[in-house]
């Protein structure tokens, strides 16, 4: 009985287009894979939540918006400014490059890529310090003409929704030029780019919802 | 589980195909009306949007979650793959 065993696997050629998973007669089980690696960051979910809250802050102040647009029968009212749309449009598509900049940069920094990183980092930077300036210009321009926060329900709603955008982009920015400094220093990595990552999701959302309100206050 | 859903969904059903009374309602506006319309769009809007919020939220949580699993599935295939009898030394 014994000799037949021996003989039995002497004789015996392995197969070798049967691969045996480990634990099944296979070879050495590998090394144990972390069950509960999670998902994401805490400060990934963080930011998932803080967007939540801004975007149900920014839906306050579309409803109080709507009120009034909705219940004007004439919009915008007689006797005010009219609103620099053509300028504002290509302000937008400013902005809207910049979220492909950004993009740009988040997948450098996931290949780590530093010299890719930085420079879509800065032109990011860039092109929203640019869509922040001609803002600005343009508000100089209506306040020129009249149009105050307090000249009428207008303006304060202007002012106040495109006011709290501009705010939110100004920021942005300032996060996204620490981040820059950051990305310089050679501070992220493929294994952890968590601060590049939050501060791209936040720029995504300030610039998602920048043509929102461009069709709410100024086309609609 | 599918007899409880079965029963939400005509109570549901049978709610709705009440008429609805907003006299009683302090924040709804009755009546024609542009400032009346106005009201009831923003308030439309505002009650949807956390219910959009929320879906974005749980379906970016839910795709995140999905990938995470794919790549530790692909990474233990990677690993097992190449425990094969002759890598062993069995």
């Amino acid at each position: 009985m014994a000799k037949d065993s021996a003989a039995r696997k002497l004789t015996e050629t392995p197969s070798l287009k049967v691969v045996k998973r480990p634990g099944f007669g296979g070879g050495e089980p590998p090394p144990p894979v972390r069950p509960n690696t999670p998902i994401g960051t805490n400060a990934w979910l963080g930011t998932v939540m803080f967007l939540g809250a801004e975007a149900m802050f920014f839906a306050g102040l579309i409803g109080a918006f709507l009120v009034f647009r909705i219940g004007s029968p004439v919009w915008p009212p007689p006797f005010q400014p009219r609103l620099p749309t053509g300028i504002t449009g290509i302000n937008t598509m400013i902005l809207l490059a910049s979220a492909v900049t950004m993009h740009l940069a988040l997948r450098a920094g996931r290949r780590g890529e530093r010299r890719r990183l930085v420079r879509s980092l800065s032109w990011t930077a860039s092109l929203g310090a640019i869509f922040l300036v001609v803002q600005g210009y343009e508000w100089l321009r209506l306040l020129e003409f009249g149009l105050t926060v307090s000249s009428s329900v207008y303006g304060g709603l202007f002012y106040t929704l495109i006011g709290f955008h501009a705010a939110h982009v100004l920021g942005a920015l300032i996060w996204l030029v620490m981040v820059g400094f950051n990305a310089r220093r050679g501070k992220y990595t493929r294994q952890n780019h968590t601060g590049l990552q939050t501060c791209s999701m936040y720029w995504t959302f300030v610039v998602a919802l920048w043509p929102v309100l461009y069709g709410l206050v100024y086309l609609y | 589980m599918k007899k409880f859903l079965l029963n939400c969904l005509v109570i549901v059903a049978i709610l709705s195909s009440q008429a609805a009374r907003a006299i009683a309602c302090a924040v709804c506006l009755s009546g024609s009306g542009d400032g009346a319309d106005g009201y009831n769009a923003s308030l439309l809007f505002l009650m949807s949007t956390p219910y959009l919020v929320v879906g974005a939220i749980a379906g970016g949580l839910v795709v995140t979650y999905r990938r995470a699993q794919r790549r530790r599935e692909q990474a233990e295939d990677g690993m097992t793959s190449g425990w094969n009898q002759e890598e062993s030394g069995r």
